[in-house]
């Protein structure tokens, strides 16, 4: 919109956008402010959205007491984490070369079942994967978390396939007179110019896997094994029935559980908002 | 070899035409060989359990014994005698039928705003989406005390203006209210796919519609919001299916003794229950059903209805 704005419109603009804001900031501060809180405030529950107490050594804590040991459920997030972005970044990244790249009779049908999956609810699923992980012994173990991220993901292979359909095909061609095989023109060819992509498919595995919440509860309900959004509700919960949990070490804990969050989505904002606005909304239609 | 056989007589064209399709047929097989891993992924973890989850619905299963045929019995009781399961459905159409409308109100309100050439909108666009990446876990965790009834942080603003605020997480009347606004927390993710169409929309159309002398208003309404019908539309598809999928707050709230349950039990985390506190396997995939014909309903209206609202460009030309 090119047209001129008053300055009775900007300063409105201004206030309004300025209350949003202060709404949308004022839970960050009060998780702040509870985690620095001591322990007598929290016993009695005498909380304030400006932070008046500063307990930094309530973030050393979470980490030296026994029965907390946040560093133990950070390397579990962490192990789940890394191993879903190995898988989804290679396989999404190859089947989905397949679908930019190939010619088959079913290809249509296949991909049109691959954007239907995205609509299927989990819970369908939920039970039978339950039961099939249980006869392969692989409750409490991470492997249903990170083994069926190497089948790919269907709404990755989507994006990195609309990402590949746009690159021009010389260099595959030019790879093919060379020689090259299928294999070696997605590994030295495709995968090198998909970066951008498989970075946007890297952060949002990390969003996903990161907060992920129902499957690990139900797949690692050993406290030694459990990720930290699940320990983070445990640690809410510990408590006997009548005692107040420590809601200052739950609030490091959330803090702990929400900086990664924030530390990926500033420095990777600018590969999701390319990938989701070019390969997601913008091109369902 | 059917293509060999084709020609027999005429072997140089055959040969040729065989090395040709030969070629085809070795591009499909390298199609196959590439998605393998989705394809036997959508078999073993898809398909498959699909095909058994919906036996087993007609099945009472507790795990440990082979599971026993039942026949329609758990549909039966899920509408007929099972109190809490409409409970459920009750809440989780609430929930759905006043987020997804506000969500879309709030969005489309907010990138009007951003969408102004002013100084300082990366800004605001940044502090609006934070919240959006904030694990449900600890949004959760910190809106327990937002809502608190005494000393929370909503309550205490409602003061300032003198109304008593209600005891949001602990009143039954307005517990899901509670979770839509801590829903609406995360605007921002609609707020950013409509800021990216706005900005899509050629400004000559502006341009054009400002000579005919259109009112700011009507910009709006007759040049944004249809050309923005696309993202809304799948701003729409995507906060239904989510919300009527909710679980991870219902199910840490539902721990506090204090939570009025009846008036926030949803369907998956009433099928989690089922499935992994009382073991009734059979009955929860019943309950997983009920809720995939749910999801499958919605999203066909809304696909349905987008003819009569969702506006695409190319159709124009045609």
């Amino acid at each position: 919109m090119n047209r001129r704005i008053g300055s009775a419109e900007a300063v409105s603009t201004y206030l309004i956008l300025a209350a949003i804001s202060v709404a949308m900031i004022a839970p960050f501060l009060l998780m702040v402010s509870i985690s620095l809180a001591s322990d007598t405030s929290t016993v009695q529950m005498n909380f304030r959205l400006i932070p008046n107490e500063f307990n930094f050594d309530n973030y050393v804590r979470v980490f030296t007491t026994p029965n907390i040991d946040i560093g133990r459920h950070i390397l579990n997030s962490l192990i789940i984490v890394v191993g879903s972005i190995i898988g989804q970044v290679l396989v999404s990244s190859f089947v989905a070369y397949g679908f930019a790249r190939f010619n088959a009779p079913g290809k249509n049908a296949l991909f049109l079942i691959l954007l239907g999956t995205m609509m299927i609810p989990g819970a369908v699923t939920l039970i039978p994967q339950f039961a099939l992980y249980r006869s392969l012994g692989w409750l409490g173990t991470f492997a249903p978390l990170i083994v069926p991220n190497f089948f790919g993901g269907a709404f990755n292979i989507f994006l990195i396939r609309q990402f590949i359909v746009r690159l021009p095909t010389e260099l595959d061609e030019a790879a093919k007179i060379d020689g090259v095989g299928p294999m070696g023109i997605f590994w030295y060819v495709v995968f090198p110019l998909i970066r951008p992509i498989a970075v946007a498919v890297a952060i949002l595995t990390f969003q996903f896997n990161w907060s992920w919440f129902l499957e690990p509860l139900l797949y690692l309900q050993d406290a030694e094994l459990m990720p930290l959004a699940v320990a983070v509700r445990t640690l809410s919960a510990t408590t006997s029935a009548g005692a107040t949990p420590m809601w200052n070490l739950v609030m490091v804990a959330s803090m702990l559980l929400t900086l990664p969050m924030l530390l990926v989505f500033f420095f990777g904002q600018k590969y999701v908002f390319e990938a989701n606005i070019s390969g997601g909304s913008a091109s369902i239609k | 070899m059917v293509t060999a056989q084709a020609n027999p007589n005429d072997t140089a064209l055959s040969g040729r035409r065989s090395r040709r399709l030969s070629a085809r047929r070795r591009e499909s097989i390298w199609f196959y060989v590439i998605i393998s891993p989705w394809l036997i992924g959508l078999l073993l973890l898809l398909a498959g359990p699909m095909v058994y989850s919906l036996y087993l619905s007609f099945t009472d299963w507790n795990l440990f014994n082979p599971p026993e045929w039942v026949g329609f019995e758990n549909y039966i009781r899920l509408f007929t005698r099972d109190r809490t399961f409409g409970n459920a459905i009750g809440n989780t159409f609430i929930y759905t039928f006043l987020y997804v409308p506000l969500n879309i109100i709030f969005s489309l309100a907010i990138a009007y705003l951003l969408n102004k050439r002013l100084p300082g909108m990366r800004f605001f666009r940044t502090v609006i989406y934070l919240p959006y990446v904030v694990p449900v876990v600890a949004t959760t965790m910190v809106f327990r005390w937002v809502f608190a009834p005494d000393n929370g942080l909503l309550n205490g603003f409602l003061a300032i203006f003198g109304v008593d605020g209600p005891a949001w997480l602990l009143n039954p009347n307005w517990v899901k209210l509670a979770l839509v606004i801590m829903s609406l927390w995360g605007v921002g993710s609609s707020v950013v796919f409509l800021l990216a169409g706005m900005q899509g929309i050629p400004s000559e159309l502006y341009e054009a519609a400002a000579i005919d002398g259109a009112s700011e208003r009507h910009h709006f309404f007759k040049i944004t919001l249809p050309m923005l019908s696309p993202v809304i539309f799948f701003n729409m598809i995507m906060s239904i299916i989510a919300s009527l999928q909710t679980f991870t707050q219902v199910y840490i709230l539902s721990a506090d003794p204090n939570t009025p349950n009846n008036a926030i039990v949803m369907i998956i985390p009433y099928l989690f229950d089922n499935a992994f506190r009382f073991n009734k396997m059979g009955y929860a995939s019943a309950i997983a059903w009920v809720l995939f014909v749910i999801v499958f309903v919605f999203t066909l209206v809304v696909i349905r209805s987008s003819s009569a609202w969702v506006f695409y460009e190319n159709e124009m030309k045609r």
